[in-house]
Parts: C-alpha cells; structure tokens; sequence
C-alpha cells in the first residue's frame, strides 16, 4: 500500500461557454475538426462559428458531412483538407458543391490513412509520416493549393517506395465527446474516428462533450480516458452538440431533418432559409434545441442495449 | 444440396448485385466494407455461407455484428456485437495496410479497363461538372486489401476509356505497375455491375467478361461499355438468387433502404 497522505492539486476548472470557446477561434485559423461521418461530429460547434461570422478557416479532416457543408454554405470555412465528404447515404453535400462552383471553397484531397496520420505526425512532433496508399494515382500529382502535398520517396532501408505526408499541427483541434471532466479527461464511447491524434494535434485543444462527469468518475477507470487532460486547454459542456447527427450510446440521428436539410439546400435561397431559421436566427445551442422540441429529442435516446 | 434457384423477374437487379457480392466472401475472410450495397452483400454472406467472415468498418468498428441497416460508416448501428470498436489509425493502418484484410469492397463513378476508379471529379480537374465525395479511405482499401471487389451500376458513361481523376489503383497501366508503383495489395479481382460480372485477364490485367445476369445480352452489355472489354469465347450465365438467399436479404434490409423490395420497384 503507497503512502494515503498524498495531497492531490485542486481540480483545476477549464470549462468555458459555446459562445466563449468559438470566440476564441480568430478569422483565417487552420483548425483540426473532429467526429468522424454521422458519429459526433462538433454540430453546435459549427452553429456557433456561423452566428459569430468567422471567415476563412481552413478545416482538417477525414471524412465529414454536414457539418462542414454548414461551414461552407455560410462562408465560415474557404479551405479544406480532407478525404471525404457528402450526406452519406443521402447524396452529395449540397452547399460545399455550390461553394466550389463559385470558387468560395477549395479542396486538398488526401486518403483517409493519409488524413489520420498527418494528425499523428502533427501530434509526434515529426514533420512528415510514411504510408503505402496514394502511389500511382492523381492524388499524389494534382494539387490546388498546397505547394507541397505529399511526395514520393524511397526507402533507404529497404528500397521500396513509399509515400510522405505532411504533419498537421492545426492552431485549434476541435472535438465532441461522451463526457469530460472539468479538467478536461475525456472519455469516448464507440469508435474513435481519428480524434484520438487529431485532439493530440492541435497548438490549443477544445473538448466539446455530451456531458461533464465527476472527475473522481474518470479516475475510478482511468483505462477509459482517450485524451488525457494534458491536452487539453477547454472544456465546454454541449448536451446534444451532436444534433441531428449521432453520439454513441447517447442519441440516433434525426433522419428526418438531415434529409430536411438535404433537399432544401440544393438551392441557395433554401440553404439561407434554413440558416436563417436553425442556426442566426436562435440565439444559441439551447434556443436551437427548444426550436426542435425535447419531445423529439427523448425520441432519438439510445435504447439499451443497443447503442442507438 | 441441391440450389432452388428463384426465377427472372422474382427478384430485383439490385438483389442479384448483393448476392453476387455475398458469394465473393469466403468464409472466415476479413472483410473491409463501406455502407450501401457493400454492407448488405457482407451481411448476407455472414447469413449464408462466411459465418465466420469478419466484418470491419474503416470508421473503427471490427467484427461487427450489425443487425440493423446502417447510413454511414460510422453509424452507432455497426457497433453491435462488434468485437471491438477503435479507429482509423487501427482499421486503415494497422489491419489493412499491416495486411490483414482479404478483401475490400469499394464503388466508382468510372473505372477504366485497368479497373482503376475515380470517385473524386467528374470532368476536367480545372473546371470539374461534379465534384464526387473524394478518395475516403477508397484508395487506401484500394491500395492494400488483397483483393478487390467493385459495385457499380454498367453505364458507359462509367466504364471509361480515360478517367477524369485516377483516384484508386487498379492495375494502373498494366502488368508489373502495381508492383512498379510499390503498392502493397493484389488489386481488383471481380467487378459486379448491373448487367453483368467481369474479371481481369491474368496475362494484359485488362477487364473481362466472366458472367452475364440472366436476360441480359451480350449486345446490351457491348452497348454499355466505353472500353474495349475482353470477351471470352464462353461466357456463362450468373448463377441467380436462391429463395433462401432472398428471404435473408429481405429479412436485412427490411425497408427497403438500399435495395427496395421488387414490390416497389419498376420490374
């Protein structure tokens, strides 16, 4: 038994407001976005960046949806760097396709693997990181903005060839959990996507979560913490930041309204409809979720022991 | 055991496409899929005869069990009785480029006669028409999984001379250029189309005819692909659906969502 009069430091308290944390974003930041498809994406997060007009972001990501669309359809974001996007399984992501159009947005493809381990790379602290996808394909030679976007090498060990990536080391990662503490261990139920090292990328890190837990709850299964505290910078406590896409174990998505906003943003006079009437036409994340109805939020809870 | 096939007209184009795809699993194969038919053609192997084919999602989820249809890859549904639920760094790096992945399925907007895929632009890359979701981890799986298996629909339009974008390695130019370009994987084995399948010659690594879908013709098919297509002297018809392979179909995919029951389709 180790010695019981071990005095431990107060719980430091990083939690700041939705408004505050997209406050701290300035105009033209490179930052990391999290969620992976329909699973956690930072909705509210993006709701918020719209309401306080930020303008030209660059976004790194796998494979987002429409989140990012939203990001795009209100100008928030003029650059990506990502492997994928659309409204799965629905169509094609209606604002970032207009956007392109109009030359408001570019887009710097990579590969999943390629976009998973530039924030690994970012996050190690090397420059570039190795990977046998890309090679002898048009994402290794057409580019539209990076002056470099990834180059062949050959290996000096072995001889093989082999494909670099440049690292990202974004100003701001910026990812929605299950629960965090107030000092900013954060748990993640289901997968991870690639928030496990692109929260370990970013210069400052804001945990967005489903909810704020003890921290003596994280401590009582410390094995369960996928970013340690360490990381992160702020937390901001977001119920439902994930509306209408999903959040393991805690809500299914709202089929309903993704296929709402869908078709009314094939037109731009039905996009700004839309932003006008869910997102800078409330006042913030709750008046959003009033505007939706609790009735129908309790409907999307996950129901044991399915995790949606 | 004798096989009670269904008759044409029983079933719809796009349930012989999944079970074409079904039948392309082994049993006890890791499989690498994505949602949409992929899924659905995965899900019924498990059903059928790959009880023990393991089923990963690049989003994170292995050895999923899923018993509802999923929207998207990362959908909380491909998460029951999964054997462990990760991320991409272990799907895409550690199981699929540590080469641990049998096969992979992955649609096309176009493929060449080379099989190669695009899924990013349609049109020319300065000024495209239609910008395409992009690689995802297409061109990973493409790169690394031992062997491929296409989904998509036979227009010709799709089956191209030259593609708009290379986005995912087929066998690039020819023999040899996969190895050249030091890809780790075998490349496309099977293309499974609306009207017809198709293989690779062994010899050019150019696409072939290997079975054409029952009522469909040869003229039909010629009449549907932009690339000259290898026709062998003896092309056998695909084998149809069995009852028991459509009853379980139907069982997954109870809505409709990716396959609408013949009831609500044209035929």
């Amino acid at each position: 038994m180790g010695c019981l009069c071990l005095v431990e430091a107060p719980v430091e308290d990083k939690r700041i407001t939705l408004k505050e944390a997209a406050k701290l974003i300035p105009d033209g930041a490179h930052v990391f976005w999290g969620g992976f498809g329909f699973q956690r994406p930072p909705m509210a997060f993006a709701h918020e960046l719209v309401r306080q007009k930020k303008r030209n972001l660059t976004i790194y990501t796998c494979g987002s949806e429409m989140d990012i669309d939203i990001l795009a359809g209100a100008y928030v974001a003029s650059r990506f760097e990502l492997a994928f996007f659309a409204i799965e399984g629905i169509g094609l992501a209606p604002n970032i396709q207009r956007r392109i159009r109009e030359g408001a947005v570019q887009i710097e493809d990579y590969t999943n693997l390629a976009m998973a381990l530039r924030f690994l790379g970012g996050a190690l602290g090397v420059p570039f990181m190795p990977l046998k996808s890309m090679l002898g394909t048009d994402l290794l030679t057409k580019k539209r903005f990076r002056e470099k976007k990834a180059e062949v090498i050959t290996c000096p060990f072995t001889g093989e060839k082999v494909v670099l990536v440049p690292s990202v080391r974004p100003d701001f990662s910026i990812v929605h959990v299950s629960r965090v503490d107030r000092e900013g261990n954060a748990q993640i139920d289901g997968i991870k996507g690639e928030d496990v090292e692109g929260a370990r990328a970013g210069k400052k890190v804001i945990v967005l979560a489903e909810e704020i837990v003890d921290t003596e709850f994280i401590r009582s299964q410390p094995d369960q913490t996928a970013i340690p505290n360490i990381y992160v910078d702020y937390v901001v406590e977001c119920p439902w930041g994930s509306y209408p896409m999903m959040v393991y174990n805690y809500y299914d998505y709202d089929l309903e309204h993704i296929r709402m906003y869908y078709q009314q943003c094939k037109t731009e006079e039905g996009w700004q409809k839309y932003c006008e009437e869910y997102i800078t036409g409330v006042e913030d994340h709750m008046e959003f979720l009033k505007k939706i109805g609790f009735e129908r939020l309790l409907g999307l809870r996950a129901k044991k022991p399915f995790p949606y | 055991m004798e096989r009670n096939y269904a008759k044409l007209g029983e079933y719809s184009t796009l349930e012989l496409m999944a079970v074409c795809g079904a039948r392309a699993i082994k049993n006890g194969e890791v499989v690498f899929v994505g949602t949409g038919l992929p899924m659905i053609a995965a899900m019924l192997a498990k059903r059928t005869h790959a009880p023990k084919a393991k089923i990963v999602y690049e989003a994170g989820f292995i050895d999923s069990n899923a018993i509802d249809i999923a929207l998207s890859i990362a959908d909380s549904r491909l998460g029951y009785r999964a054997s462990a639920a990760i991320g991409l760094i272990e799907t895409l790096g550690l199981l699929l480029q540590g080469g641990h992945v049998d096969v992979g399925f992955v649609g096309a907007a176009q493929i060449d006669e080379y099989g190669n895929i695009n899924t990013t632009y349609i049109g020319d890359f300065e000024n495209p028409t239609v910008r395409l979701p992009g690689s995802g981890g297409g061109n990973d799986i493409v790169s690394s999984a031992k062997r491929i298996v296409i989904i998509m629909t036979h227009e010709k339009r799709k089956m191209v001379k030259k593609l708009d974008y290379l986005t995912s390695p087929g066998f690039l130019t020819g023999p040899g250029a996969r190895e050249k370009a030091g890809l780790l994987g075998g490349g496309p084995s099977l293309v499974v189309t609306n009207l017809c399948q198709m293989d690779f010659d062994p010899e050019t690594k150019r696409i072939r005819l290997a079975t054409i879908h029952p009522g469909v013709t040869l003229q039909q098919i010629m009449e549907n692909t932009g690339f000259d297509l290898i026709i062998p002297e003896r092309v056998p018809t695909t084998e149809p659906p069995t009852y028991e392979e459509l009853a379980i179909l139907r069982a997954i995919d109870p809505h409709g969502i990716y396959i609408p029951r013949p009831a609500q389709t044209q035929q």
